[in-house]
């Protein structure tokens, strides 16, 4: 029986070739979809799980809540903490820090800079890493250990054995060995500790600390199996009361700091989804699950597009078959078996478009991981939990695509559809709105295309307030104050290079007095006198700093214009801002007009710039001609090399650098056009379809009318009108559904494009063309048909 | 072996009903070979297809080997139909999709025979029919006395009582239509099969034991050869 109906599906599907192909097509890409963010959830779920202790192991993190209610929330703590609870309250077993740093590491004469962990001795027996060499024991005890993962280890050592042999790290600013105790395997890829190069924190000046209130580093607990949360966190907040209130009363005294704290755990598990307390200082970095739910909604979004193609198209081709299943209810066939029958067809297409959609995965993943930055594959993600999810997918795809049609079909009474009376009868509400329902989806996508390319091209050449071509940006640190003269001098000695500054590197933030006692936040800018003529910054009053000017280092300042606004100066020169902790006050001498040095996805901090005048340099900037850069770019390196010779030279391009940080944006504008083109592919398949059959049953019809005297043009406007009456309709109702996700998409950039009505007119423009086009080729077809063949064949 | 008692047809068009079959009581004992008869419109097929339980009646009592069938609920009637009813039509209706072979078993799927019950159900029936090497041609290679042939044969597949056939020679030249009307007389008499026609042709009236004339629905004449 099975065999039979088999036989006839293939038999069906082969005869009608190209609805065969429109829904195997539409269906495999739809399916390959589900089975990509199948596989990037699975990724997600499955993050740290791979811990022996997952369930037992949670993080510290922190509530720090201001005398005016407001609250932030630190993914951080202090080096103290950890062990000062672990001590105090049994139920927490163990604790481990985990600190990350920036280091410079040298082997040789090969001198590069590394992402490394810091990380208490019992690392190993808290968290799961496997070893490829080397052993638990003492594995981080000595404070000169080392462990390396398996990359790093071949990048220093290449094929030789590792462990006993050293490598010179610059920590605390001197070069101190640090001999290699282990070789761990590479991290699984769905860990948010990626270990490259793991130091004993001992080693770390930060070590002895005891400042509750400084909060630079994780600080992870395995705590009892079935301790009570709120229990502990009440502990907590009783020991951190009672040891830290010195420190307390300090901050309160001395710089008004009177926020309370308060200490919370957060499980292993829920770090990498989490947007409250998001994986920080050396985590890989938490994402926001709603990258899960949108991603998953699209693919549902398509695979429904797809389903209705089948079922739109079995509708439609039932007419050839209405004799068929009149036949075969003659001959004995019961509505279940008819059923079965008609559900086995759907299931043999939606089988065929599953394998051709595991094969289509296979090919697209790397292009997928690059999008979501990840490094998915069916190697470590095939699980019994993966197979029953993709099975399920199937089997629901199956069932949704070919249920109604089956119980439609099967229905038919056979004294009608053996006598051809069986009409369709009521106006085919149903094919009629799923058309609607695909296009409003293709449309919506389409919208949302055009309006994220827009805000990127708005972004991307977003007028900055400086000037960041030809600039060079050589990212180091600590640099030394008299050899950044000697590298400055050296490099304009080379006419192609016009000018070198430099500034200290990361964003600082302070509080400082104005007025009478008021506070300002603010970032600080520590700057030379030719930062600003550089970058082509404009001053709008007062002056810049000056080499000449002695006091322009010791007590003069710039500040922007969103400072003297915020500080309510009409007049800023002259003003005084005081430093009230470390009892020093400067003056302001100019203002500089507002810049973007940072993204745009922030607004314009209120900024204060100083000369520097005792610390090292962090970012040095050097601006070049636009002729011979690479020349330039070679003088530029070869000094640096020679000027300072144990640090590793990296530079890049600022405007580039600019470019680099709409990254996420970037990707989220290839997934949308990715998605709006599937869509509108399915979908325009699916009406090619509709329309091929819809001629095909208007032969006749046409053929009259042409005997009749229509014109070609007519016969057109009559076969496409209907359909495009479907199209406006979905594109009327995807527009105020378009129109509030884009403005709530908007709403998230401080800086953004206001939605035009022409995006709307030309997405609506676009979908209707597509979908005439598509229309068209049958209608003309029909159109241009000679009458006579279509009347003689009745 | 079946009674139609009071039995009438009609469709509701506005206020007036407009009939189809009116009132028609007929009796069929087993074994008979019955050919009814009557003009375009007269209600033939319709009369057909309410003895072969494809089409419900609006009025009337229908006993079908001693069951009410106006009382049986669909899968009862389905499931009567199945034990005793094979249908041959004008047009064949063979499936299109499956080979001669294919559509002789097909019945014997949706009665759940066995594989290897049908492979010899059908062998047998082939041999009998002698078509045994067209088994694997597809209807569309075939001529329409052969289309009938294997209509016939997939009629009697399942070993029915009762056979209906609604003009099974109208689409065939006057061989073909001798010898499939040679064939029901000897289903008739060897088998013992019942067969109600609904034919045009007087000739073919003849080889059956009884006609009736339908006329506007209602039974004008019924005349026992």
């Amino acid at each position: 029986m099975i065999r039979n109906y088999f036989k006839t599906a293939f038999r069906n599907l082969w005869m009608n070739k190209a609805f065969s192909v429109i829904n195997i097509v539409g269906l495999s890409v739809a399916l390959a979809c589900c089975m990509l963010i199948l596989l990037y959830n699975m990724d997600e779920i499955s993050y740290d799980r791979f811990n022996a202790n997952a369930n037992n192991i949670y993080r510290l993190v922190v509530n720090e809540t201001s005398p005016t209610g407001v609250e932030n929330k630190m993914s951080i703590t202090g080096s103290i903490s950890g062990p000062t609870f672990k001590q105090q309250i049994p139920e927490l077993e163990e604790f481990v820090r985990i600190k990350n740093d920036y280091l410079t590491v040298k082997h040789g004469n090969d001198v590069f800079n590394e992402d490394v962990l810091f990380a208490d001795s019992n690392f190993f027996s808290v968290f799961t890493a496997p070893l490829k060499s080397g052993s638990y024991k003492n594995i981080l005890n000595g404070v000169n250990s080392i462990v390396l993962s398996e990359d790093i280890a071949k990048k220093y050592f290449g094929e030789q054995n590792p462990i006993g042999k050293s490598l010179e790290i610059k920590v605390e600013n001197i070069f101190k060995p640090f001999m290699v105790t282990a070789v761990t395997k590479a991290s699984p890829q769905n860990s948010s500790i990626k270990i490259k190069m793991l130091l004993p924190y001992k080693a770390s000046g930060s070590y002895n600390e005891t400042q509750w209130l400084n909060f630079h580093l994780n600080t992870f607990f395995k705590i009892r199996y079935g301790a009570d949360l709120n229990r502990l966190e009440a502990k907590m907040a009783t020991v951190y009361n009672n040891e830290a209130k010195s420190q307390i009363q300090e901050a309160a005294e001395k710089y008004g700091n009177k926020d309370k704290i308060h200490y919370i755990l957060q499980p292993l598990l829920a770090i990498h989804n989490s947007m409250e307390y998001p994986a920080v200082n050396g985590l890989a970095s938490s994402i926001n699950p709603i990258f899960s739910y949108i991603l998953g909604g699209m693919a549902l979004f398509i695979l429904i597009i797809a389903c209705i193609n089948f079922v739109n198209l079995t509708l439609a081709q039932s007419l050839k078959r209405v004799k068929e299943i009149g036949i075969r209810k003659v001959v004995g066939g019961g509505r279940m078996q008819l059923v079965v029958q008609f559900l086995g067809e759907s299931y043999i297409l939606t089988f065929i478009a599953f394998l051709l959609g595991i094969i289509l995965v296979q090919l697209v993943l790397p292009i997928f991981n690059s999008l979501s930055n990840k490094a998915l594959s069916f190697s470590y993600l095939l699980s019994v939990k993966l197979i029953v999810s993709y099975t399920l997918v199937m089997l629901f795809t199956g069932l949704f695509a070919g249920f109604y049609p089956a119980l439609l079909l099967s229905g038919f009474n056979p004294v009608q559809a053996l006598y051809q009376r069986q009409k369709f009868t009521g106006k085919n509400y149903l094919s009629k709105s799923l058309v609607v329902l695909q296009f409003t989806l293709a449309t919506f996508f389409i919208i949302s295309t055009i309006t994220i390319y827009y805000q990127f091209d708005f972004l991307t050449h977003f007028d900055l307030g400086y000037n960041d071509k030809n600039v060079v940006s050589i990212k180091t640190f600590n640099t030394d104050k008299k050899l950044y003269q000697v590298f400055k001098t050296e490099l304009l000695k080379n006419p192609n290079i016009k000018m070198v500054t430099a500034d200290q590197g990361g964003r600082e933030s302070m509080i400082a007095k104005i007025n009478n006692g008021e506070q300002i936040d603010f970032d600080v800018k520590q700057v030379d006198e030719d930062y600003l003529p550089l970058f082509q910054i404009p001053v709008v009053k007062g002056r810049n700093f000056s080499k000449i000017m002695v006091t322009d280092s010791l007590n003069s300042i710039m500040v922007n214009e969103t400072f003297a606004n915020m500080a309510g100066w009409k007049n800023p020169i002259g003003k005084v801002v005081d430093f009230f902790y470390i009892h020093k006050k400067f003056t302001v001498i100019g203002v500089v007009k507002d810049y973007h040095l940072g993204d745009l996805n922030q607004k314009i901090p209120s900024e204060l710039l100083r000369m520097k005048p005792d610390n090292d340099w962090g970012n040095l900037f050097v601006k070049i001609n636009e002729q011979n850069k690479t020349a330039s770019l070679n003088y530029i390196e070869g000094t640096f090399k020679r000027l300072f010779v144990f640090k590793p030279y990296e530079h890049s391009f600022k405007d580039a650098e600019n470019a680099d940080q709409y990254e996420a944006e970037a990707k989220w504008k290839q997934i949308i056009t990715i998605s709006a083109t599937l869509t509108i592919f399915i979908s325009c398949i699916g009406l090619f379809g509709l329309a091929t059959l819809s001629a095909e049953k208007r032969k006749k019809e046409i053929g009259i009318r042409k005997v009749l005297g229509a014109s070609v043009e007519l016969i057109i406007r009559k076969l496409s009108v209907d359909f495009l009456k479907l199209v406006m309709l979905a594109t009327i109702i995807a527009t105020p559904i378009a129109w509030w996700a884009m403005h709530s998409w908007l709403e998230n950039y401080p800086y953004r494009i206001s939605i035009n009505s022409w995006i709307f007119l030309f997405a609506i423009g676009f979908v209707l063309l597509i979908a005439f086009l598509t229309v068209c080729y049958h209608a003309v077809k029909a159109a241009i048909a000679n009458p006579v063949n279509s009347l003689r064949s009745e | 072996m079946l009674s139609l008692k009071n039995i009438s047809k009609y469709y509701q068009i506005g206020g007036n009903k407009s009939f189809v079959l009116n009132n028609v009581s007929l009796e069929v004992e087993e074994g008979e070979f019955v050919s009814i008869m009557g003009p375009s419109g007269s209600g033939k097929s319709t009369l057909l297809n309410i003895i072969g339980m494809l089409d419900e009646p609006s009025e009337g009592y229908h006993y079908f080997a001693g069951n009410a069938v106006h009382q049986l609920k669909e899968k009862q009637r389905a499931a009567l139909y199945k034990q005793y009813v094979g249908f041959v039509f004008q047009a064949y209706h063979l499936i299109d999709e499956l080979t001669v072979y294919e559509n002789i078993e097909t019945p014997l799927i949706y009665q759940n025979y066995s594989g290897s019950d049908r492979k010899a159900i059908v062998a047998d029936m082939l041999d009998r029919f002698q078509i045994v090497g067209k088994k694997d041609l597809f209807p569309a290679q075939l001529s329409g006395g052969q289309q009938q042939l294997v209509g016939i044969a997939r009629a009697l597949i399942t070993k029915p009582k009762l056979i209906l056939a609604d003009e099974p020679t109208g689409n065939l030249n006057s061989k073909q239509g001798i010898e499939i009307m040679e064939l029901f007389a000897k289903l008739n008499k060897e088998d013992k099969v019942t067969i109600i026609q609904v034919t045009h042709s007087e000739k073919n009236a003849g080889y059956g034991s009884r006609i009736i004339n339908l006329l506007d629905g209602k039974i004008d004449s019924s005349i026992k050869l």
